[in-house]
């Protein structure tokens, strides 16, 4: 009944070609964005930014990385685990090595260094697809977790095994470190993944996205209309992992404080990550969202159902919630095999006709 | 018959090409000519290699011997970029459409090779690559008024009839303005209405656009009556080369593909 774009003509190829085509769209974006950089950091504490916030901020940014390359590009990739601890390992030494460096920067760097990484276990996808590429991209999963884990460089050599993100100010501000408010390290999260959530979205409706989703669509009709499979394959590697190194460095950096390779990087970070693009959306960048919301915040809710809500004992809770959330990702994969996205945007369509669908 | 356009130069020029995967010949010895803006139909009965013919061309398949020479130059082999950025397009035998794209991205992909913008403008969307993105929108736009396929602009592609799909097919290989245009049996599967609209638009991009066009097709009434020249081939080899009459008239290709009773 509200929802409806009658009435709103299009007379440019700009706002024809415009993110959120429809004038509702736009004011509930916006709306969610005002929330989230006005009203959030008002009333968020230790809890709610260590147990819901971060870690919702930081796997959204790796599903968004993931998604480029495994929803748009169509190369699966089961290494993302490995290349968040490069992102979180490049940004434990550039900060030890010039802690002078803005904070700022150093994520980004941390995430160029990850895209490098990323080119570079990205070769085999010229040769080698789906589950091969996967069997590949797990070898960059388990090697680099070795590698830090081996190589005591890349720990500073810290006796504990463990790398520990020092407290640094941006802009006169603590971000992280013990001491850093909960607000202040929401919103330095919060505007890396705005930020680049939008370039994410540029991308994707513009050349590379195009080419992208034509190589993952039929790669041989896309080679034989000029695009390069190299150029396309690598590049979506390249710009995954970027994103998934930033996202290593804020889950490491910011949120976690400090972290042990095998522990925080593990296979199961990439598993985790993979399924929230599942569910979430492949091919989507609100899906990416939706994923890592889901996945993040249902075990919570789920817990603290069953412990505050139903008495039930920690640990019993603990094991019901793994058996709930295998139970509900079947569920949602039977009713919606394409996601999160797919359901808002089949309910977007359905608001558009309601009440009166004739 | 559309002789008052067709030029004389070459556009293209095949030389003793053979193809053949391991022991199967696909293509043995065959040599023939594209005259800039002529239509040039490649037929045979199946299995005759003439999908191989312009997997060849545009450098899909890479031949054992021969050469091509296109646009004056003389090479071994096509590279497919190669050929699709010096102005080789092409649409599939079985339709090759980006599924997940609407048609309107389907088109816009077509013009990738002449976008020039990198990806840090692209993540701004601003400046250059806000306005390259608005021309080429504009170009596309030309194509799909053309095509008459405004009303499924937006509309994935995957959910378009068969029909449709051939023609977005033919939009996107149109996007790139090509100079030579590869039609692998467009008019495969369509029904009588459908065969005449596509027929209509090859031979308007032809007069329009003076697009040179290469076309691989299996009804001999299409073949007959849009051609300029038509080459035959059987086997894998050449039997006949000339106007549709001349092709009509060869005992040859009456034999071996328009049928003639063995009595």
């Amino acid at each position: 009944m509200f929802y409806r774009e009658a009435g709103q003509f299009k007379s440019s190829y700009n706002a024809d070609q415009a993110i959120l085509p429809i004038a509702q769209d736009r004011v509930f974006v916006i709306g969610v964005l005002a929330v989230a950089f006005a009203g959030v950091p008002w009333f968020i504490d230790s809890y709610w930014v260590n147990a819901i916030f971060l870690p919702f901020l930081a796997y959204a940014l790796a599903a968004l990385g993931l998604n480029l390359l495994t929803g748009y590009c169509g190369q699966v990739s089961l290494g993302t685990g490995g290349f968040m601890a490069v992102g979180a390992f490049a940004t434990f030494k550039l900060i030890t090595a010039f802690p002078e460096l803005n904070l700022i920067i150093v994520v980004l760097l941390s995430g160029a260094v990850t895209a490098a990484v990323g080119v570079m276990f990205g070769l085999p996808s010229l040769r080698i697809k789906g589950f091969y590429l996967a069997v590949a991209t797990l070898a960059a999963q388990f090697f680099l977790v070795w590698l830090f884990n081996k190589v005591g460089w890349f720990l500073n050599y810290s006796p504990t095994g463990q790398i520990t993100m020092p407290s640094v100010e941006v802009f006169g501000v603590l971000v992280t470190g013990p001491r850093a408010t909960p607000a202040a390290r929401y919103l330095f999260c919060l505007s890396f993944v705005a930020l680049f959530a939008l370039a994410a979205k540029n991308i994707v409706r513009g050349r590379v996205g195009r080419s992208w989703m034509a190589i993952r669509d039929m790669d041989i009709a896309a080679e034989l209309i000029g695009i390069r499979p190299l150029a396309a394959k690598l590049s979506a590697f390249a710009v995954s992992s970027f994103y998934i190194g930033m996202a290593g460095s804020l889950y490491f950096g910011v949120w976690l404080g400090s972290a042990e390779p095998i522990e925080a990087f593990g296979i199961e970070q990439s598993f985790l990550v993979l399924f929230m693009i599942i569910i979430g959306g492949l091919g989507s960048v609100l899906g990416s969202f939706l994923g890592a919301a889901f996945m993040t915040l249902m075990p919570i809710v789920l817990k603290n159902f069953m412990v505050d809500g139903l008495a039930v004992e920690v640990v019993t809770a603990k094991h019901v919630e793994i058996t709930l959330m295998g139970v509900l990702i079947i569920f949602f994969l039977i009713v919606e095999p394409h996601g999160l996205a797919r359901m808002w945007q089949i309910l977007k369509e359905k608001l558009r006709l309601w009440p009166f669908p004739y | 018959m559309n002789q008052e356009h067709t030029g004389n130069d070459v556009l293209l020029e095949v030389h003793n090409i053979s193809l053949s995967f391991g022991g199967v010949t696909a293509i043995e010895d065959v040599s023939f000519d594209i005259r800039t803006g002529e239509i040039r139909a490649i037929i045979g009965p199946n299995g005759a290699g003439k999908s191989s013919m312009l997997n060849v061309i545009n450098g899909f398949y890479h031949p054992q011997q021969g050469s091509i020479t296109y646009k004056g130059e003389t090479r071994p082999q096509m590279k497919p970029h190669h050929a699709a950025s010096h102005g080789i397009a092409r649409t599939f035998q079985n339709i090759a459409l980006f599924k997940g794209m609407s048609t309107l991205d389907n088109i816009m992909t077509g013009r990738n090779t002449v976008m020039t913008k990198n990806i840090i403008w692209q993540a701004l969307y601003f400046g250059p690559a806000l306005k390259e993105e608005r021309e080429h929108r504009e170009f596309v736009e030309h194509i799909i008024d053309f095509l008459e396929i405004q009303a499924i602009r937006k509309t994935p592609v995957g959910r378009l009839p068969y029909g449709m799909q051939k023609r977005v097919e033919l939009g996107r290989a149109l996007a790139a303005e090509p100079d030579l245009l590869l039609l692998d049996e467009p008019m495969a599967g369509m029904n009588v209405e459908e065969k005449e609209d596509m027929c209509r638009f090859v031979l308007d991009v032809n007069e329009e656009f003076g697009t040179t066009i290469a076309l691989i097709e299996h009804d001999m009434g299409v073949v007959m009556d849009i051609s300029d020249r038509v080459v035959v081939l059987d086997y894998g080899k050449k039997i006949a080369d000339g106007t549709p009459d001349e092709v009509r008239a060869n005992q040859d290709v009456v034999d071996a593909y328009l049928g003639v009773s063995h009595g």
